[in-house]
């Protein structure tokens, strides 16, 4: 039988049932997804609105939560960077389902390559067994696996807006209003709960004082030293608004998304595109560091203490985003408590989609939204500079920055964005954020009993 | 209080805080809790001089008390990971490091540090924190493992993560608890299992053993390791999945040699 059409929706709807489908279904949903990858290029395009989501690892459930939190393919743009399978109890219901996704909605849903897309690890880290159990034999893993070789190695987002157009959703519980900005602000980052309530809400200051210097007083006119030019300059809602011309300030650089990190062997991601990524995530080279390494309080690169794998620091990063126009990277591949985690003055964000990791960590999951340049058409710019105390909303009941990390060290700035003008001619925008932050799905919607440790006569 | 982000600070995922049970003199404590956030994360790499696990249960804990005299017996994973070797001097490496080094070191020969070195294995001799006196003493008095194959009904038990880390997909670290207590004696256990894939196994074991009515607790430590080969070829001679075993420390732990065992007591009045 064919996989196509109605047959398509069929397989759809018992996934989303959590109820795997037959081998021989499974082999021509592989195929087919494997001819719409193949045209893929190593680094897809995407175009915002694009909702960004991290490591799933076969937990079904939490990423039918997740999609109830963020909306439905098709109405939601979805980008998945990788780690779809291991560890988790679902693994292949998760991966067929958002590869059923893929070829039923191939340009609402772009899935990248993560280092457990792999046949060595998924040998080791479940996904081998899962498959193995449920069909009895290793033909459907190896059907994956073929797909796993197609995936592409990243995601480049153009278009993204500089800022959020502010939720009108209710003000989650423990938040404090008076930590909010001004509604009129331009809103750069916003968290909000799985119900859709505001947790935290933090605007842009554009000036590039120091934080403590415009507390309080500083005079508003004179507190962005970029002149207010026109916001943007291509026609509203096409992507040309601005990738080119680098002179309005509106313009927020694109957004690489990418599983791991960096590579000591790529410094442009035309060198990305030029990689040969039909094969196993081999063990060393650009390919490998792309799915491996990790950005880390280092300067410059470093190798892991493992003994294989790059370290990379907050130098590398900024570098690397100023020489290929980006304002941001997006990867996934490490565990957050917090669901994400902003790093270097926010050129590079850590995004964690997996609640409750391996049933045990009760951590939180997010996903990151990042808005349509244009979607906010009309917006006027003010140039009020640090109101309420600036970075007053970033953190609730605290007074960490966004760009708070491991390293704290004294000279550790922690305004956003505006920090890197001093160093850096022309640095981009970060695109404003919207950060969902949801919790495992309940217990009973997994139709597992809930984990008490069961009494055992152990020795 | 809030957390990083705003993130909420309360999941209801799982664990308890404090449980326990007092049997005569002894008071059995344990607690579960979620991993630790970026805040508590930073402090503990701070106090501890390396970077902790990826999976960090700060706040759990299993504890034995002797209500009369104080003492305690207590295990967590501060004082855990607090007996990791910092300086790198028991580095492992794993097992591609070498080929992967090689085609490096043509390539980038500025890229030769290692970022803050140390045990990422986070193997750990740790035999539990005690406090308070008698101490634990030397001892020949073996664990009477007859007593506790008896099907006494268990009147508390539970199973406590420490600490976890995937060695970056080479393998697996964890460092667990587990306890139960029966109407006359209790025993609990702590494992720290570590597999480096293809190059080493290990598995640590701390017994303790407690008579509630004469008051004595038997402490016993066993340490075992072997090189990943040699027991993967063990398993293939036994007929069982050498790829299922190797993850299951309980049905491995018989293809691994001890290398270290010790045996301690005190009796508690």
């Amino acid at each position: 039988m064919s996989i196509g059409g109605s047959d398509l929706d069929k397989a759809i709807t018992q996934l989303r049932a959590c109820r795997p489908i037959p081998e021989n279904q499974v082999r021509e949903l592989c195929y087919k997804a494997r001819e719409l990858l193949i045209e893929e290029g190593n680094v897809v395009g995407v175009d915002a609105p694009v909702t960004i989501c991290g490591d799933i690892h076969g937990q079904f459930h939490d990423l039918m939560e997740l999609f109830r939190v963020g909306g439905d393919v098709p109405d939601t743009n979805y980008l998945f960077m990788g780690d779809f399978v291991d560890r988790g109890f679902y693994s292949l219901e998760s991966f067929l389902l958002l590869l059923c996704l893929k070829v039923r909605y191939p340009d609402r849903i772009t899935l990248i390559r993560g280092n457990h897309e792999s046949r060595q690890i998924t040998t080791v880290y479940g996904f081998y067994d899962e498959c193995l159990r449920k069909y009895g034999s290793a033909n459907v893993w190896r059907y994956c696996c073929e797909v796993f070789d197609y995936l592409a190695l990243g995601a480049l987002v153009s278009g993204a807006a500089t800022s959020l157009s502010p939720t009108d959703g209710p003000i989650a519980d423990n938040t404090n209003i008076d930590s909010l900005p001004d509604p009129d602000s331009e809103i750069e980052i916003e968290t909000l709960n799985a119900n859709g309530e505001i947790m935290y809400r933090y605007a842009r200051n554009s000036d590039s004082q120091s934080n403590t210097a415009s507390q309080g007083t500083s005079n508003p006119a004179s507190s962005s030293p970029i002149a207010p030019t026109p916001s943007r300059t291509g026609p509203a809602g096409t992507g040309a608004t601005s990738s080119a011309n680098g002179s309005s300030r509106n313009d927020t650089g694109a957004v690489l998304c990418v599983h791991g990190g960096l590579s000591p062997l790529i410094d442009t991601i035309d060198k990305i595109r030029l990689l040969d990524r039909k094969q196993e995530v081999p063990h060393e080279g650009a390919m490998c560091d792309l799915l491996w390494s990790d950005p880390d309080e280092i300067d410059g690169w470093g190798l892991s203490p493992r003994g294989a794998g790059f370290l990379f620091g907050a130098d590398i990063v900024k570098c690397f985003n100023h020489k290929n126009d980006l304002s941001l990277i997006a990867r996934a591949h490490q565990l957050v408590m917090e669901g994400f985690k902003e790093m270097f003055e926010s050129t590079i964000v850590t995004v964690w989609s997996a609640p409750n990791y391996c049933y045990r960590c009760g951590n939180v999951a997010a996903i990151l939204e990042l808005g349509e340049d244009g979607s906010n058409a009309g917006f006027v710019r003010r140039s009020n500079g640090e109101r309420g105390g600036g970075g007053g909303g970033w953190v609730l009941g605290s007074n960490d920055g966004p760009n708070r990390n491991g390293g704290g060290g004294p000279n550790d700035n922690r305004r956003l964005s505006s920090v890197l003008g001093d160093s850096m001619q022309r640095t981009r925008d970060g695109p404003g954020r919207r950060y969902r932050v949801f919790e495992a799905a309940p217990q009973d919607s997994r139709g597992m009993p809930a984990k008490k440790p069961v009494a055992d006569y152990f020795l | 209080m809030s957390s990083l982000n705003g993130a909420p600070l309360d999941t209801h995922a799982l664990g308890h805080e404090d449980t326990s049970i007092t049997r005569d003199a002894f008071k059995i404590t344990t607690r579960k809790l979620p991993i630790l956030k970026a805040g508590p994360i930073e402090e503990m790499t701070k106090n501890l001089g390396i970077a902790p696990p990826e999976m960090i249960f700060g706040d759990n804990f299993a504890r034995i008390e002797h209500v009369p005299t104080g003492w305690r017996l207590e295990f967590n994973a501060f004082d855990a990971l607090d007996r990791v070797d910092k300086t790198g001097e028991s580095m492992l490496k794993v097992s591609y490091s070498k080929e992967w080094q090689q085609n490096r070191q043509k390539q980038f020969e500025d890229i030769k540090e290692v970022v803050k070195p140390f045990d990422w294995s986070y193997s750990t001799e740790y035999k539990g924190s005690e406090t308070g006196s008698p101490t634990l003493q030397p001892t020949d008095t073996p664990i009477p493992l007859a007593l506790l194959r008896r099907p006494d009904p268990i009147l508390f038990f539970d199973d406590v993560m420490l600490y976890e880390d995937e060695l970056a997909d080479n393998g697996i670290a964890m460092l667990s608890c587990k306890i139960r207590v029966m109407p006359a004696r209790l025993l609990l256990l702590t494992r720290f299992f570590m597999r480096l894939d293809d190059v080493l196994v290990r598995i640590r074991d701390t017994r303790v053993y407690v008579e509630f009515a004469t008051g004595e607790v038997i402490r016993e430590y066993t340490a075992r390791e072997e090189k990943y080969e040699v027991v993967r070829k063990a398993l293939a001679g036994s007929g069982e999945d050498a790829l299922v075993m190797l993850r299951d420390p309980n049905r491995l732990a018989e293809y691994i040699p001890i290398v270290e065992k010790s045996l301690e007591k005190v009796v508690l009045k």
